[in-house]
């Protein structure tokens, strides 16, 4: 399947910072509706009905947000009421709604990512601009579950020898102690049998390379350059100040003016590319499969 | 044509009084398959090592070794590191990166070479090993088998001559041992590969090897094609006993023809020299005791909800003072067993007695003190201490009470030991707690066979004094040997149990050696003694 996650890497990367930077630097409500209504489109096209605790969860840090800024931010002109002395506004709570928004749109992007960009991925990145850091990571990769397993083995035959009493705090955390210290050596033991096997096989006998099985395709390149132009257009427009829009004292404007349209309409394309590739590669599929 | 000459090898670790290899000179012709056998301690993985300029030891080296009549020394790193292979026992020790396919282009990347030549070595490689369905897995999620033939597989793929492999079946269970053999054979035959191989056992390598290097106290005893090497072991008894069984039957006699070496040359070996009057052995009937020390009825286990069940209807009843056996294939179910008889896991449904109590009417550590003991698989994570007599003290062992001796073991880090010494260190330490039920989990992976015949005159002696001890292995010729009971564990139950010589008899694959040579002539043989006292009794003379 040709789907958003197939696309290399490095396209991916930079889609996601192109899109989440602009919600983050943006300040204007139309933009922030975009990257939500954007984000949220990809990870339901990504997770269908499942995980639906994380709408839950950042629909209420919407509401959270929404209620908490006019308590603490008394700016703006339209005192809706007064609570201990202190006016809550209309603008406040407004941009507490839009504050919340761009987090959950945010937070929306890097689930999604985070989905996307498992670690041979990010090993793939960090390879590019440092063999050395890849391998690393790669190795650090290895050895967090090799080591949990052999913790676990560890306590476990702690028990069945049966000298061990694990039943009080103080005891626990003495067998806790003592599983760990083992660990130590026990790591040290078994990375002389990997160096050994590094060396065996020509580490650091000279420079390395990073070897990835991903490749930069034609498609791969458009998306990026796809994505940089429309993240200039739109920092052009936020730079310029066509789309600001203040909250305090009193809620501006919408900008309407043809350029803030224009950034408008290429962060929107932008926002919905992902959903899009989806659903094209679905479409797709379906209309093969009927030829079948 | 010569690819590898060593020339008066002498060496002495760095710390040691004493010489480890001896006046080691042989050479090795492109394409050989060379066996290297000796004794636990006899210089075998040094020699090896010795042969990869990269793994050469901490020590003082006197003596030659060429690589294509260059010396080792002065091979430029990239040659070094390519064309002389290298893999050792610990499947999991040995892997470096998080992922398959990382793990296969490591070598590679080493070499710097440009992203496409190692994307065409890696894709070939894994297509070879047939590697593909598990390319893009963790590492971690694979089987030790797998495991081992990827670490084959990352060495493969620089394009080595020689391959030198340092007990590499070692930790596998016998399938994935023999697949992994036969890839190397494999390798051998159709690539023209160079290979030097040094095992524990011998069963399914003597077959393939072309010639045998055999060590005695670091010197050379015989270097020599292998059906004569091994006509020449009569009395040798600490290197005979990893022999393949048909060499072993072989040196009980004084017949002058050719040594068999499988099971196929056995069989006529037999057919030729002896006469089939006596089909069978006088038996003692085998009754066990009365009293039940362990009884599962209608057990059910699984690891999860949403998982399968690991035990499904488990009935087994294990009676005081035997030693019973459960064989049977990877991921039936063996060793979940085991930890829900030690209590680590807990049936969701069935009854389990213990010494006719239940269960989990034992509280606390009520059931781990003189009653159960668990030595797992890994025995390395029983040790918590810096030497064996701290490992001891801590739990209070009096190792004057055991059944063997430790005592030159006492000053040593427990991970500095042989595999067998290890089992011998950690069997102490579970004693300790004088269980009267012990349970071993693979006793013998890993071990050399001088070490597994130790442990099994240890097990019987512990059976002496009255302990019920059940083992869970892979190992046929042991359980055969050592066994009251055996057991077939399939798909989370028990299919069959029977005494051994009636259980391997019973079964055409899973099954002795012997058993596989004597079927057609004689009747439940399964042993190499046995297969020499029938024989005696057939003797045509």
């Amino acid at each position: 399947m040709n789907s958003f996650e197939n696309y290399n890497p490095i396209s991916v990367f930079i889609y996601f910072m192109t899109v989440t930077v602009t919600a983050m630097i943006c300040y204007n409500p139309v933009l922030i509706l975009l990257s939500f209504f954007g984000s949220i489109s990809f990870y339901i096209t990504l997770n269908k009905a499942q995980k639906g605790k994380t709408h839950v969860f950042l629909f209420a840090l919407i509401l959270v947000s929404a209620a908490i800024n006019p308590i603490f931010n008394h700016n703006g002109a339209t005192v809706l009421f007064i609570m201990n002395n202190n006016p809550v506004t209309l603008e406040a709570f407004i941009y507490g709604v839009f504050l919340g928004i761009m987090i959950a749109s945010v937070m929306y992007w890097f689930a999604v990512f985070s989905q996307i960009m498992t670690s041979d991925k990010l090993l793939y990145l960090f390879g590019r601009i440092s063999p050395k850091t890849a391998l690393l990571l790669s190795m650090t990769l290895r050895y967090i579950p090799l080591f949990s397993l052999q913790i676990k083995k560890v306590s476990a035959s702690q028990k069945t020898l049966g000298i061990y009493t694990d039943e009080s705090i103080p005891d626990k955390l003495r067998g806790g102690i003592r599983v760990f210290s083992v660990m130590v050596t026990w790591a040290l033991e078994n990375g002389i049998i990997t160096a050994d096997s590094m060396t065996a096989r020509g580490y650091g006998i000279g420079k390395r390379t990073h070897f990835s099985p991903y490749r930069f395709k034609v498609r791969d390149f458009v998306l990026s350059a796809i994505s940089l132009t429309l993240f200039t257009v739109s920092c052009v427009a936020v730079a310029s100040g066509t789309t600001a829009f203040s909250f305090y004292p009193y809620m501006s404007q919408i900008p309407l003016s043809a350029f803030a349209f224009l950034s408008y309409f290429c962060y929107g394309i932008a926002v919905f590319i992902p959903t899009f590739i989806e659903i094209k590669e679905v479409i797709r599929w379906k209309y093969s499969e009927s030829k079948i | 044509m010569e690819i590898l000459r060593v020339e008066n090898l002498n060496f002495t670790y760095s710390l040691s009084a004493s010489e480890t290899l001896r006046n080691i000179s042989f050479s090795v012709e492109q394409g050989d398959f060379i066996g290297v056998c000796g004794a636990t301690g006899s210089g075998k993985s040094t020699l090896l090592r010795m042969l990869k300029r990269e793994l050469i030891p901490l020590g003082k080296a006197v003596g030659n070794t060429f690589y294509k009549n260059v010396p080792l020394e002065d091979l430029d790193a990239k040659t070094s590191a390519c064309k002389i292979g290298f893999v050792m026992q610990r499947p999991e020790q040995q892997l470096v990166t998080d992922k398959v396919w990382h793990e296969l282009a490591f070598g590679l990347e080493n070499m710097a070479l440009p992203s496409d030549t190692i994307r065409r070595r890696v894709s070939e490689m894994a297509c070879y090993f047939g590697i593909e369905s598990w390319f893009d897995k963790k590492v971690s999620e694979l089987s030790g088998g797998q495991k081992q033939l990827l670490n084959l597989a990352s060495v493969m793929v620089m394009q080595p001559d020689v391959l030198i492999l340092d007990e590499p079946t070692a930790q596998l269970d016998p399938i994935a041992a023999a697949d992994f053999i036969s890839t190397v054979k494999k390798l051998n035959r159709e690539l023209g590969l160079t290979v030097i191989i040094a095992e524990h056992r011998l069963e399914e390598v003597i077959p393939v090897c072309d010639k045998l290097l055999v060590l005695e106290n670091g010197s050379i005893l015989i270097f020599d094609e292998t059906y004569k090497a091994v006509s020449d072991l009569r009395g040798k008894e600490s290197i005979l006993c990893a022999m393949p069984a048909a060499v072993r039957l072989f040196s009980r006699f004084d017949i002058s023809t050719d040594c068999p070496v499988t099971v196929r040359e056995g069989r006529r070996f037999l057919e030729e020299n002896f006469s089939f009057n006596v089909k069978s052995l006088e038996r003692e009937y085998y009754s066990h005791s009365s009293t039940p020390a362990l009884e599962i009825s209608d057990g059910y286990f699984r690891y999860r909800r949403e998982l399968s069940d690991v035990l499904h209807g488990l009935d087994m009843t294990v009676y005081e003072g035997e030693i019973y056996c459960i064989l049977g294939g990877n991921g039936s179910g063996k060793t979940t067993a085991l930890s829900v008889c030690s209590g680590l896991n807990r049936l969701y449904s069935g009854k389990i007695k213990v010494f006719d109590k239940a269960l989990s009417s034992y509280k606390g550590r009520e059931l781990y003190q003189n009653c159960v003991a668990l030595l797992p698989q890994d025995v390395q994570t029983v040790f918590l201490k810096n030497t064996v007599r701290e490992e001891l003290s801590d739990v209070n062992a009096d190792f004057s009470t055991l059944p063997y001796d430790i005592s030159p073991l006492l000053d040593m880090h427990p991970y500095d030991l042989s595999g067998g010494q290890q089992q011998l260190v950690a069997l102490a330490k579970v004693l300790a707690s004088k269980p009267r039920l012990l349970l071993l989990d693979e006793p013998t992976k890993g071990i050399d066979a001088n070490a597994k015949l130790g442990i099994i005159s240890i097990l019987k002696k512990l059976k002496a004094e009255g302990m019920t001890i059940i083992i869970v292995t892979h190992d046929v010729e042991f359980a055969a040997m050592c066994a009251d009971r055996c057991a077939l564990f399939f798909r989370g139950s028990i299919t069959s149990c029977d005494v051994p010589h009636r259980f391997f008899s019973e079964n055409n694959f899973y099954t002795t050696a012997i058993n596989r040579m004597t079927r057609h002539l004689f009747c439940g043989a399964v042993t190499v003694e046995d297969a020499y006292q029938l024989c005696l009794k057939n003797s045509k003379a």
